[in-house]
């Protein structure tokens, strides 16, 4: 080595004295820039969109959207590219995509940038309440009440994409607050092969378990079920809260913020005894971490009976290229069936879609030019043309159009879920408990608890979140 | 080690060749240590204000209750964050995941790493194209490992189940069991990193003077017994520098297990990196990922002291 | 000790120890042809991967899926290299304007890292400084910490001045990673430039500066070429950094836009695989050209030999 050994050591206090200043410099430096981050943050609800639309610019302008990579995000940017700019000539829409497992964090991380490089947040049903919490979005109740015909809706399709706080299933509560409007509806759909298990769906959950367990012992090489079951986004959970509804379970009771005791009661417990010691059985090895595009893959390799996927991640089945099933649409539908969920002792389906949220950081020409968006788009015409272009309306007028209904083979089946759908709960720490029951599921479907433990073990983590907002410090454990 | 090591450079000869400037043009010259104080200043404020002003901060909010998210002001709360994650069953698991983790795998790189090592250093011929193929995985991007990774232990249509499976071995679930999925961390990690022993084992092997081993096979000494006292102990200061590097960046590790398991099964593969980024950004609890990430760093810090004392060690002796 | 990393990694034989086959006879023999295949199997298991990942990228999706796996005899095509850099719409794909992003944040952060480091490291080889060991240290143990740790309160920080999803954001986060590793290698090298050659031009009348610039600097070149490209190679592979700090299309770099790649509807393995390959061969070719200094690059310049 060059350098001399044990250079400096000579100067110890002058060191020290150094450090010492830069460290108290920093300090100061640091308690001034947090002070800054707080005053901002102080006001605890969302902004208020006016009740009209003020004037738009008639300058070029981009809208953008936040979305992940799927299918339907690439098909609102082409259907509004070139129907809204039949109105606003000036206007470009474009819509950014996040892989899906990063889809909360990226508009999340950008809310609390208090800076968003989107306009429209396309929230999903769950985040609104955090969203709002937080002062993210606008709030558009009064912009509603004047723009839209909120008469035209399922008044739960209008509830469960924009309302807060949380409505009860099925229901809209004509006193509360709007933050949303519909953009994309979606549920579950039963995805069957026609050609092993016949034209005729299964009707109840315990009869579609038996004809899938006969299909895979009849059809070697072939899995009776597959369906979500990842610890990621809300896999494994949805598909927990599916069979929960349908076997008469409660996700919470929303009025006392319970979920320990309500989840894991008796329904709860068959709910979960049904998923991984009935289902879990006829699914294929290693189809633990399975979710949208693994069971579409083993639909198209022709791996499964029945199958259970979101109808807006469904349209790729149809693709030839896609598939071994058929060289054609034909062909593929020849041999694959769509049908609503079987019931049980309810005949409950999950709410899936999204909704369109204005970003309350977003510049006010911005602002006011994403509220003509949301006017123009619910539109009872455009609805019927966003349904031609493969999208999912929630008008009612639009969803028992000929558009619609024509326009894919599973769009029958959406229109008879809307009265069935159940959403999960919308309160500001959905994020959490959502992460909790989806890991909590995903090991007992992959034998790392079982069930009844597991199902224990969410009811009391999500209770626990609920009742830790005034908790002296490790929140979020 | 007195000389420098052989200049890797060109030769220095040119030196002469350059024109003196004039003698006695005075210009205001920078005294040696100005000239110090502006070469290394600026480094220094970026690492400041890059490295050590965001981690004040971090320990600033790790005492209170803040969060990104909902704004509102910052309670303190004293050492509440601190002693909830040091109590909390949920952060025992993963430290206990991690450690399992690292000691895996930091094993089976080093002796993995230092097997081939050994017989890339007993080869006289092809040695550097062996080097250098071995030292492909080390140079990827996580994300591609972990994604080809991913791929090809697919339970379904995986190629290693489909290689197992013409073998007559059944499938094995790599990802989705508890056990399974967290050895297959391990191997993905060994896979990428046994080329980094490798090298500076290999590094160590060839600088181990051919004198020694001449004079030991004079004394007709076992091969074991030349490996065990000439070797090794030539080998192992650098050896153990390459295991405490690979012990830091393993106890780091978050991408790999992003995208191989995303901590599943279940929450059997999080490790402590993947928790902090969960409490970061799924709750949005500031205070307590500020916390939690201060202790990681304490760990990481006792780690990093422990490799610089190895590495002073090794320059001065 | 003094021997370059050049031995251990260059081509050719280096005869400086007779092979012990001489020694030892017949058993050595059959221990030799035993270390061959051992060897030969290693490589193969550590490079399958990657030959399997380049036959992925030429194989249409139905053989990607194939089970049992195809080897040989499936039908090559060039599709998804296609797909990488041209859009559905015909127009440039979101991946190869990932591409871009990550050659300009790699390339720009790799060159703030060296203007800022190299004089830095010349001067802590040079002069005495107070506690240059101490802060010498210091530097490098800041590149140890958890990025997932510092990502939290650098997101803060970046939300007061504007950077987040900003490709500056990333790059002066690139550079402070690489500011240390700058600095640890290349003061090896300047080490390795007798400070007499200054002494010298400074008693023919130059100043210490000018004696840095005109001397010193130009036998420095190789060595920082050299720690360059392995900063380029940290930033060009970094994840973290990129998956919380961006969120646009216009921002986001290679790593996370390849693993945005699954987790939609479908994913096209092959797509995946051709984005691997074409990500990866700038970094293998990169590694290659410093092949020499691979020892010192990978543990941050801090062991060298």
């Amino acid at each position: 080595m060059r350098h001399p050994k044990r250079v400096g050591r000579t100067s110890v206090s002058g060191r020290k004295v150094r450090l010492a200043t830069a460290a108290m410099l920093l300090l100061a430096t640091t308690l001034a820039a947090c002070g800054d981050g707080q005053d901002d943050g102080t006001k605890a609800s969302a902004p208020k969109a006016p009740a009209t639309i003020p004037e738009l610019t008639k300058d070029p302008l981009t809208l953008s959207f936040i979305w992940f990579d799927w299918p339907p995000a690439h098909a609102l940017e082409d259907f509004a590219n070139a129907e809204y700019k039949k109105e606003r000539p000036n206007a470009t829409i474009k819509v950014n995509t996040v892989p899906n497992a990063n889809w909360h964090d990226a508009m999340f991380t950008q809310f609390a940038a208090r800076k968003t490089d989107f306009d429209i947040a396309i929230l999903d049903s769950q985040h609104i309440g955090e969203a709002v919490t937080n002062g993210n979005i606008l709030d558009l109740t009064d912009f509603v009440k004047k723009n839209i015909d909120v008469d035209a809706y399922n008044p739960y399709l209008l509830a469960a994409y924009g309302q807060f706080p949380q409505a009860e299933t099925g229901k809209r509560d004509e006193n509360a607050s709007l933050y949303g409007l519909p953009l994309l509806g979606d549920t579950w759909t039963m995805i069957y092969r026609k050609d092993l298990i016949g034209d005729k769906p299964p009707q109840t959950w315990d009869e579609m378990i038996s004809v899938a367990a006969k299909c895979q012992a009849d059809n070697p090489g072939v899995s009776g079920l597959a369906f979500h079951q990842a610890n990621g986004s809300d896999a494994a959970a949805v598909t927990y809260n599916t069979v929960n509804g349908v076997y008469g379970g409660n996700l919470w009771n929303a009025k006392d913020r319970k979920i320990d005791g309500v989840l894991n009661d008796t329904a709860g417990h068959e709910a979960m005894d049904v998923l991984v010691n009935k289902m879990k059985p006829l699914t294929a090895k290693g189809s633990g971490n399975w979710f949208i595009d693994e069971v579409n893959a083993a639909v198209a390799q022709g791996k499964a009976c029945i199958a259970f996927n979101w109808i807006a991640a469904s349209g790729g089945l149809l693709d030839p290229k896609q598939s071994t099933l058929g060289t054609s649409r034909e062909q593929i539908l020849g041999k694959l069936g769509f049908a609503t969920l079987p019931t049980q002792k309810t005949n409950l389906v999950p709410l899936g879609g999204m909704g369109m949220h204005v970003s309350a950081y977003s510049p006010s020409a911005q602002q006011a030019e994403a509220l003509n968006f949301m006017r123009w788009f619910e539109q009872a015409d455009v609805q019927r043309k966003w349904a031609a272009a493969g999208g999912v309306p929630a008008r009612t007028d639009a969803l028992q159009s000929p558009e619609f209904l024509n326009a894919g083979p599973f769009n029958q089946v959406y229109a008879d879920s809307v009265p069935r759908m159940r959403d999960m709960w919308n309160v500001p720490e959905y994020a959490r408990l959502v992460d909790i029951e989806n890991t909590g599921v995903n090991a007992a479907l992959n034998g790392a608890k079982n069930p009844k433990a597991a199902l224990d073990d969410i009811a009391r983590e999500q209770q626990g979140v609920l009742d830790s907002s005034n908790r002296k410090g490790g929140g979020g454990l | 080690m007195k000389d420098p090591v052989p200049l890797t450079t060109d030769r220095p000869g040119q030196v002469v060749s350059a024109t003196p400037p004039a003698p006695g043009r005075s210009r205001r010259r920078l005294s040696d240590r100005g000239l110090a104080v502006v070469f290394v200043s600026p480094a220094l404020l970026l690492l400041l204000g890059m490295s050590v002003f965001p981690l004040l901060w971090a320990l600033y909010l790790s005492f209170t209750d803040y969060s990104a998210t909902r704004g509102g002001p910052a309670r303190f709360v004293g050492f509440g964050n601190y002693t909830a994650i040091l109590t909390s069953a949920q952060v025992h698991q993963r430290a206990l995941t991690t450690l399992i983790y690292v000691v895996g795998a930091v094993t089976l790189q080093t002796v993995l790493g230092f097997a081939i090592a050994y017989l890339i250093s007993r080869r006289t011929h092809g040695r550097g194209v062996l080097t250098t193929l071995f030292l492909v995985p080390m140079m990827l991007s996580p994300v591609v490992v972990g994604l080809f990774w991913r791929f090809m232990l697919d339970a379904q249509f995986g190629v290693v189940n489909s290689m197992l499976g013409s073998l007559g071995l059944g499938q094995v679930e790599w990802l989705t069991r508890q056990r399974t999925a967290l050895v297959s961390l391990i191997v993905v990690d060994t896979w990428q990193w046994t080329p980094f022993i490798m090298l500076i084992a290999l590094a160590g092997l060839t600088a181990v003077p051919k004198y020694l081993y001449e004079a030991a096979s004079i004394d007709r000494a076992s091969e074991w017994f030349r490996f065990r006292t000439i070797t090794l102990p030539l080998v192992w200061p650098l050896l153990l520098i390459a295991v405490l590097f690979r012990a830091i960046e393993a106890f780091r590790l978050f991408d790999l297990v992003y995208i191989l398991t995303s901590g599943g099964p279940g929450v059997s593969t999080e490790t402590l990196s993947f928790h902090v980024y969960k409490v970061a950004f799924l709750g949005f609890n500031t205070g307590t990922a500020s916390a939690y990430g201060i202790l990681m760093v304490l760990v990481v810090i006792v780690l990093t002291q422990l490799y610089l004392r190895y590495l002073n060690k090794l320059k001065e002796g | 000790m003094a021997v370059s990393v050049d031995e251990a990694v260059s081509a050719g034989p280096t005869p400086d120890r007779p092979p012990p086959a001489r020694r030892v006879r017949r058993r050595g023999h059959g221990r030799s042809v035993l270390e061959v295949v051992l060897l030969t199997v290693l490589a193969v298991v550590m490079l399958f991967p990657v030959l399997w990942m380049i036959e992925t990228s030429i194989k249409e999706n139905r053989d990607v899926y194939a089970v049992p796996a195809e080897f040989f005899g499936f039908t090559v095509t060039l599709d998804h290299f296609r797909d990488v850099f041209v859009g559905a719409d015909g127009g440039r794909s979101a991946l190869s304007v990932a591409f871009l992003n990550s050659v300009v944040v790699a390339g720009v952060s790799t060159v703030l890292a060296t203007v800022l480091g190299v004089p830095a490291a010349w001067a802590y080889s040079r002069f005495t400084l107070k506690a240059k060991k101490d802060q010498l240290f210091f530097i490098l143990s800041t590149r140890f910490m958890p990025p997932v740790v510092v990502v939290v309160p650098i997101f803060l920080m970046y939300r007061q001045v504007g950077l987040i999803d900003s490709k500056l954001g990333l790059i002066l986060i690139y550079a402070a990673f690489n500011v240390p590793f700058t600095i640890w290698m290349m003061k090896g090298f300047v080490d390795e430039v007798p400070a007499e050659y200054e002494d010298a031009a400074m008693l023919d009348g130059y100043s210490r500066l000018q004696a840095f610039g005109k001397f010193t600097l130009p036998l420095l070149v190789p060595g920082i070429a050299a720690t360059a490209v392995f900063a380029l190679i940290f930033s060009w592979n970094e994840f973290v950094f990129a998956i919380f700090l961006t969120s646009s299309d216009d921002v986001r770099t290679a790593p996370p836009a390849i693993a945005g790649l699954i987790g939609g509807t479908t994913v096209d393995w092959g797509l995946v695989a051709a984005a691997s390959v074409v990500f990866a061969l700038p970094v293998l070719v990169f590694a290659y050209l410093v092949r020499r200094h691979l020892v010192a690059g990978v543990t941050l310049g801090a062991v060298r030999r």
